[in-house]
């Protein structure tokens, strides 16, 4: 006689494709997933207490430890959020140059989900491509602020310093040969049978349910919402770039693979702008040293490669640190969706759905 | 020739006072401060504090012009020089690229209607830093919730984000929670905010948004806000058993749940062990008992 009884497993914490250490409780029947319950918390070093306790110049560096692969995003949003709690008119140039290096980190973000995604389904060679590139970013990076990860890359009021001799040049490089590259990506991928199989009508989530769950980012846009936060409610320079929203209709992990791939494009398009249109003048505004709120609390949302990632702030009068302050991380929020996403259907699905939805579990747990 | 200095022995260093691990209980940051003021952004108290400092700083310069009178019908009766009179004081001049956000009046067509339609449940709008804020009653928050995102002129079909915080220094709540509404179809913004004290039950948004089941549980786990009819009211970052609420101002930052290890400590008898092995391959009987 066959036994029919569902089976509980776990997937994780210790698990290659779940990107760090996310634990789903699964209940499967067979091999369908009937009830999936995902448990966090592994890596949570309480960011927000700590910010509370150090100031606003301080509090930037912690940022870049909540998501690691796109930290000059995260540093924007917090020296962004600091500079509307204080009402500081950062320069234009400063402006251009946080775009450009906000939007080469969402390059190397998407290259980072790119590789790791198309390993876990089963892809090797993209990775390897993949790496290549985000390599190059790194550079980049290391060139303006010393760090590839952890950069602390921008100041409250501007920049620290103006972007080095030959940054341009070398950036310049690396967008005469990205498109090219992302050929060579969608030739591997995008006509691949076998990738077909394993995205194509996968971990769907309608537009309703994204809205309800508070799920932003690609896996909003390609369930045919075009919703992107650089256009809503644009920060930085963004309202200066020509640039448009890539949406999908299909809403499943082809699409959004889709989705992510015409966004490097247009990622490509806003750097080329940036470095073609950048203006003169100081990268710094004239800002005292102590730093003094007033009462005050402000909600600053900005486009992360993941989503929309926001900083609260309550700050007290004459204080030098933040009363309060909370992450509004998109990993978070999108990560909720994940049992609508793949309950009842198969388990391999599973690693499919984490690493679409590109979670980081560093700024889940915070 | 000078003879050759003997070299002098040198000084033992003294040895260190009190125990070889870190005293965390004794440490600076374990000492709780806990605030004294309460942060709440709000127009009425940006409005009193203005009027309060307006109305001193006129007494000052009525009290400056009165002693200059009295000092000049003082100086004339002794025939002396009229003292010089008072120059009234303007504020210092910054030029710095900061410009204050101050409270102002609530203007956006948004929060006038959303007054209209919850009337006094609403106890206060406003506008601060281009962002707009709605605060109502505690019982009322589901109800206003639900005018946001079904009325067909606000529209916030999504709630981005909710938090809260803690004011031990308030009398009449200790924790406000703010809602950020977002209209993805209009590209509004909105917070609603409600004053809730210690031990009261906010009603559980999930019924409406989803999206507030892990969040409300994250504001459970920090801040120990209990919320009403939620479907899974557990921690969600701290482990089951954890002790106390991280986020609360008398939670310090150094010190609860943090373990001392004295790695000199052979706790399990693995080094005792080891040495055990290591003689043996040297062929010593570290057991073996000394003759008496």
């Amino acid at each position: 006689m066959f036994k029919n009884e569902e089976m509980e497993i776990n997937l994780g914490p210790q698990h290659p494709s779940t990107h760090g250490v996310l634990r789903v409780k699964l209940r499967l029947d067979g091999e369908t997933v009937t009830k999936c319950t995902p448990v966090i918390g592994y890596l949570h070093r309480g960011v927000e207490k700590i910010c509370e306790n150090k100031t606003y110049f301080q509090g930037q560096v912690w940022t870049d430890r909540l998501d690691y692969v796109a930290a000059i995003s995260n540093n924007l949003g917090w020296a962004e959020g600091v500079e509307k709690l204080f009402g500081i008119e950062v320069p234009r140039r400063a402006k251009y140059i946080r775009t450009l290096l906000t939007e080469q980190n969402r390059l190397a973000s998407h290259l980072l989900w790119l590789a790791t995604h198309a390993l876990d389904i089963g892809a090797m060679t993209v990775f390897l491509y993949a790496f290549r590139e985000r390599e190059y970013l790194l550079d980049l990076f290391e060139a303006f602020c010393g760090a590839r990860l952890t950069t602390t890359a921008f100041r409250i009021g501007g920049l620290r310093e103006d972007l080095p001799p030959g940054f341009i040049k070398d950036a310049q490089v690396f967008q005469d040969r990205f498109l090219h590259c992302l050929y060579e990506y969608e030739e591997l991928l995008t006509e691949n049978r076998i990738w077909k199989k394993r995205t194509v009508g996968v971990a769907k989530l309608n537009a309703e349910d994204c809205i309800a769950l508070g799920v932003t980012g690609p896996v909003l846009r390609a369930a045919g919402v075009p919703y992107d936060i650089r256009k809503a409610f644009p920060n930085a320079a963004y309202a200066e770039m020509d640039f448009e929203i890539p949406t999908r209709t299909e809403a499943d992990t082809y699409a959004r693979y889709l989705v992510r791939l015409a966004e490097m494009r247009q990622s490509h398009r806003i750097i080329q702008q940036c470095l073609d249109g950048l203006p003169e003048g100081p990268v710094m505004a004239k800002i005292p040293k102590i730093l003094r709120s007033e009462v005050n609390e402000i909600y600053h949302p900005i486009e992360a490669p993941k989503g929309e990632l926001g900083y609260y702030f309550v700050s007290e009068k004459g204080g030098t640190m933040p009363y309060r302050m909370h992450v509004r991380a998109p990993s978070f929020v999108n990560l909720q969706a994940l049992p609508k996403m793949i309950e009842g259907r198969l388990l391999a699905d599973v690693i499919a759905a984490i690493g679409t939805l590109d979670v980081v579990l560093g700024e889940i747990d915070r | 020739m000078a003879e050759p200095l003997e070299p002098q022995a040198p000084e033992a260093p003294e040895a260190p006072a009190g125990p070889y691990v870190y005293d965390y209980l004794a440490a600076p940051n374990r000492q709780v401060v806990l605030p004294k003021t309460v942060p709440l952004p709000s127009l009425r108290t940006y409005q009193a504090e203005v009027a309060a400092a307006a109305a001193a700083d006129e007494a000052k310069w009525q009290k400056q012009l009165a002693d200059f009178e009295v000092a000049k019908a003082k100086a004339e009766a002794e025939g002396k020089d009229a003292p010089k009179p008072p120059v009234r004081a303007v504020p210092r001049k910054d030029d710095n690229d900061m410009k204050t956000p101050w409270p102002t009046e609530a203007k956006a067509a948004d929060l006038l209607k959303l007054q209209e339609l919850l009337g006094d449940k609403v106890e206060e709008i406003f506008e601060q830093a281009g962002e707009r804020v709605c605060q109502v009653k505690k019982e009322a928050i589901l109800e206003a919730l639900k005018v946001c995102r079904d009325e067909a002129s606000l529209k916030y079909e999504m709630l981005a984000d909710q938090s809260a915080t803690h004011y031990p220094a308030a009398k009449d709540f200790a924790f406000s929670i703010v809602y950020h509404l977002t209209s993805v179809s209009r590209h509004q913004r909105l917070r609603l905010r409600v004053l809730v004290p210690e031990g009261f039950l906010p009603d559980s948004a999930c019924s409406l948004y989803p999206s507030a089941n892990w969040m409300e549980r994250e504001i459970y786990d920090m801040l120990g806000i209990r919320f009403a009819n939620h479907p899974d009211m557990t921690r969600i970052l701290c482990p089951e058993d954890w002790e106390g609420y991280p986020l609360r101002k008398e939670y310090p930052t150094v010190g609860l749940g943090q373990r001392d290890i004295d790695f000199r400590d052979d706790r399990g008898g693995v080094l005792n062990r080891l040495a055990m092995v290591k003689a043996g391959q040297m062929g010593i009987n570290l057991k073996q008992p000394k003759a008496e």
